[in-house]
Order: structure tokens, then sequence, then C-alpha cells
């Protein structure tokens, strides 16, 4: 079925990055108020809330954390729900939103996540990133996070001959969008040679593969197609989701080089919106391994199997490439605080589209994508943005 | 063995060296780790099996950072394996230098092995054949 009448209206992020001295709800309660009050939606109009975190117990000893960020952000009293979908938390919630917006129950909903992670030891963080994987038959051998997408990449050298040169490369791209991006932890380019730095994490995977430890939090405001022009004459519409999830073991999966929730996921958002991956402009994918860039570039269809990497070294991906992916820098040079991203990446999506992407603007900015995915690829969850007038 | 295989006792067979897999009751495909319903057919009765102890080389890494548990092993070899009887496993890979990664193929045969660690943990472990 198609979607018919979800829009987005406003969104906004924090900073990203190591944000000493702040919490957890104040992060959260500044991304509500820039996508509120400072666009020009009143938090009186917001009828819901859908909330995306991940691991609050773990890494700040917080559940139930619905209420208790409306509460400091000025929601107190709505309807308010937690998702959780590791590292796809936050594009579960966004679905939740316009699976409400949808089904005509609210006008207007605000979608938000959130994830502070620098206050606790980097150990505690692994420890806490490892509950996403399967603790009992994954984890337990001593497999670690980076350690799922090392075995993808191996599977993908073996298979295409991808190098890890051409991961290296996902990683100088980042870096360079991020370097104009006022809300990027990174905001540095690097070179080749230092992307290189033969500094192993879980070989082949060294540390400028990996993204970032970050703080940060992400809100947008979905508007029903009665209300939408109420709050902005640029609305984006989405008019393609797409949720899959696959085994949580990688044993569990016959192909290594690709990720079936992610081909499953993209799948649904084309059917249901009518288009093809060529009529995207561009797209936000989940890059938390550069690895994860290249696949997800081939698993969403922009080009075909083990010819992703090629896509990189020939510049088609890069900010002013025919196909341009993570032009404000992905989550290698943003950070990837993890219930945040996958509203952060909406929210990117949707400034690209409405052309107020600053120094990241890309040149075509019609249709855009987003993929975002949770844990060892277990949750992949797609969506397709429109400009109301394109 | 004609005990209803558990998620708890699977994991007890490694850790006593007596690694066996599931098989579906009704179409007779060998699973791990455990699930409760088959993939192949749907049955949801489930028996133990033996396997043959080959299998191999699908992927691997070399972890050097791990979390506490296991950071007095690194550098260590994790791998994905088939098994000759078609399901995959998660388990260590030994018989390798984990510094020498480019020496370690695809696709080569291995037979079925256990580690202890130095947590004094089992792990299912390869080597080469």
């Amino acid at each position: 079925m198609p979607l018919k009448k979800t829009f987005i209206v406003s969104g906004a992020q924090t900073k990203f990055g190591a944000l000493e001295g702040v919490t957890f709800r104040e992060m959260l309660a500044e991304a509500v108020d820039k996508a509120t009050i400072q666009a020009g939606v009143p938090k009186k109009e917001i009828q819901a809330v859908f909330l995306g975190t991940f691991n609050p117990e773990m890494l700040i000893h917080q559940g139930h954390t619905a209420p208790l960020l409306l509460d400091y952000a000025g929601l107190r009293g709505l309807p308010a729900t937690r998702h959780e979908a590791a590292c796809a938390s936050g594009a579960v919630a966004l679905r939740a939103g316009i699976m409400a917006i949808e089904s005509g129950l609210y006008d207007t909903v605000l979608v938000g996540g959130v994830e502070k992670m620098t206050s606790v030891s980097t150990n505690k963080v692994t420890e806490a990133l490892a509950a996403a994987a399967d603790d009992e038959f994954e984890s337990g051998v001593g497999l670690t996070f980076p350690g799922v997408f090392a075995l993808a990449a191996v599977a993908h050298m073996n298979r295409y001959g991808t190098t890890q040169e051409d991961m290296a490369l996902v990683a100088v791209k980042a870096h360079k969008n991020a370097a104009s991006n006022p809300l990027a932890q990174f905001q540095k380019e690097i070179t080749l040679e230092k992307a290189m730095t033969p500094k192993f994490v879980a070989w082949p995977l060294k540390l400028f593969d990996c993204s970032p430890i970050s703080d940060g939090a992400a809100a947008l405001v979905l508007s029903s197609d009665k209300k939408a022009k109420q709050y902005t004459d640029t609305p984006v519409k989405i008019v393609g989701s797409g949720q899959a999830s696959a085994s949580m073991n990688l044993s569990g999966r016959s192909d290594l080089t690709s990720f079936e929730a992610s081909v499953a996921a993209s799948r649904s958002a084309y059917k249901m919106a009518n288009l093809t991956p060529k009529d995207i402009d561009f797209a936000v994918v989940h890059d938390c391994f550069t690895i994860a860039e290249i696949i997800a570039t081939e698993d969403i269809g922009f080009f075909k199997p083990g010819e992703g990497a090629k896509a990189v070294r020939e510049g088609i991906t890069a900010k002013d490439g025919a196909k341009p992916i993570n032009p404000t820098g992905g989550l290698k040079a943003v950070g990837h605080p993890v219930g945040a991203t996958g509203v952060k990446q909406a929210v990117e999506v949707y400034k690209e589209l409405i052309g107020a992407a600053g120094a990241n603007q890309v040149p075509k900015h019609n249709i855009g994508l987003m993929h975002n995915f949770g844990g060892t690829g277990a949750t992949c969850v797609v969506n397709i943005m429109r400009r109301a007038d394109a | 063995m004609s005990e209803r295989p558990t998620v708890e006792a699977y994991k007890k067979n490694i850790q006593e060296g007596k690694f066996r897999a599931l098989k579906c009751s009704s179409c007779g495909a060998v699973i791990t780790p455990p699930l409760g319903t088959c993939y192949n057919c749907g049955g949801n009765k489930m028996e133990w099996t033996n396997v043959s102890g080959k299998g191999k080389l699908v992927s691997f890494t070399v972890i050097h950072v791990a979390p506490d548990e296991f950071a007095p092993e690194v550098p260590y070899i994790v791998a994905i394996v088939e098994l000759a009887e078609k399901s995959r496993v998660t388990a260590r890979l030994a018989g390798f230098d984990p510094l020498k990664p480019e020496a370690i193929k695809i696709g080569i045969p291995l037979v079925l092995g256990y580690e202890k660690g130095k947590s004094g943990k089992n792990y299912l472990s390869f080597r080469p054949a």
C-alpha cells in the first residue's frame, strides 16, 4: 500500500561528539526545541511522541526513558513510547510515527532519537554495544561489533576483490564531507595514508574504518497532508518506507557479502514509492564501518553487487558525484550516538531535499533515500522521501 | 539422545567438548545454533544429531580490540564455518598466525575441535584439515 499523507515539516540535530557536561535529557530537549519552537511548530500542536534510544540501561543506568525525556522537553502528558532496534532504534521510531500519521490517528507527531555514550569507559561502551549481537552464540565466542563487519569485509574482498584501500577511501570521503558540517564530530579532512594507518581493530578493519563513540540527539516533526502546509512552505513527503529483519547470527545467513535485511527493506520501500534506484538523487546510508557503506550502496540497488568500491574510487559517491552518498559525512565522521542516528539521517535527507544543507548541499535534490540498520544488520529500515513540489 | 534439545544443553555440550547439532525431526535439516522452528520445512520438533566435524571456511576476522572478558586473548581469530551438513557456526579458528591473516584462504577444509580460553570457557574451534 503506498504511503498517502506523511510529511516531514521540520528536523534538527544537536552537535554530535563527546558532549561533556550535557546529559541525555538535555540533548533530546535541545533537538526538540530546534525542531519545534525554532522551526515554527508550537509544542502544543504535537499529539504523540516516538523516541529511539538503544541502551541507556547499560550506558547511563536509566530505563523508562520516553516519559523522562518528554518531561524535560516540555511535552509532559503526551503519549510517549520508546523504540529499540540497536543502531536502527531511530528509524524504527520514525516508522512508528509514519504509521501513526498514515492511520489517521494523529495529525502531528514528534520523532526523536538520543544516546549518551561518552560518560562511561570505552570497555563499558563495547559491552553495551555487544548487547546488540547474539550473546550466547556470537558475542560469547569473542566476536565483537567491528568483527561482525570485518567478517563481511573479508567475504566481500574475497568475492569481488575489494581492498583495504577502497574502504579507506570511504573514510577519506566521509571526513572531507564532514569538514564543512558544523554539527559533525570530526570536522577535519584526513589523507588516504592516515586512513590506512595499520591500527587494527578487527582485521581487516582499522581504526579509521570505524565510526566513533558519540553523544547526540535529533528530532523531527511529522504532519499529515491536512496540516503540513501550516508549518512550512517546503514539506517533504515520505513516499516509501520498508523494514525487514534477518538472522541475528551471521552464521544464519547464506551470503556475507550483502545484508539481506537491507535488500528486503529497500525493495519494499521502492515498491511502495513506485520508484527505482535510478530515480533517487542521493542517499544517506548506515556507514557504521566503511565496508558497511560499500555494501549498503549495493544492497539498495545503486550499484551492482561488487561494484560499490569502484563507485567510491571513481568519485560517483562524492558530494558532487552522480550518486552522492552521505554528503554530510556519515556516521563515520559526523558521529554515531546509536539511538539518534536513524532520526539524524532523516533530518539530513530532509535538509538536502529542501536545499538547506549549506556547504553540504547536493546538486540534485528532488528525491532522497535513508538506510539505517541495527546491530549485525538484523534490522534494517529504508525510507524514501520526496520534496512536495518535486 | 532422546531428550528434547535445549539452548542450555547445546551450550553445555560445547563446554564438555561433546558438540552436537540439532536436526529437524520432520525434514532432517541440520540446524546450528539452535532454532525453535526449521526454516526449511516449518517443523518445530527437534532432535540431537552428531556431525562429521568436517567443514570449510566461509569468512574470518582477527580480533585486536575486545571486551574485558576476551581482552587477555587478543589477537585471536573468529570464523564462520560451514559444516559438511550445510549448517554454519561461528567459532574460533586455530592453527594460523593471527598476525599473518593474508595466509588464511577462504574455502579451506577444516576440522572441528575445542579451545580453552583464558577465561576457562571452552570454545568451538576449527583447525585446518
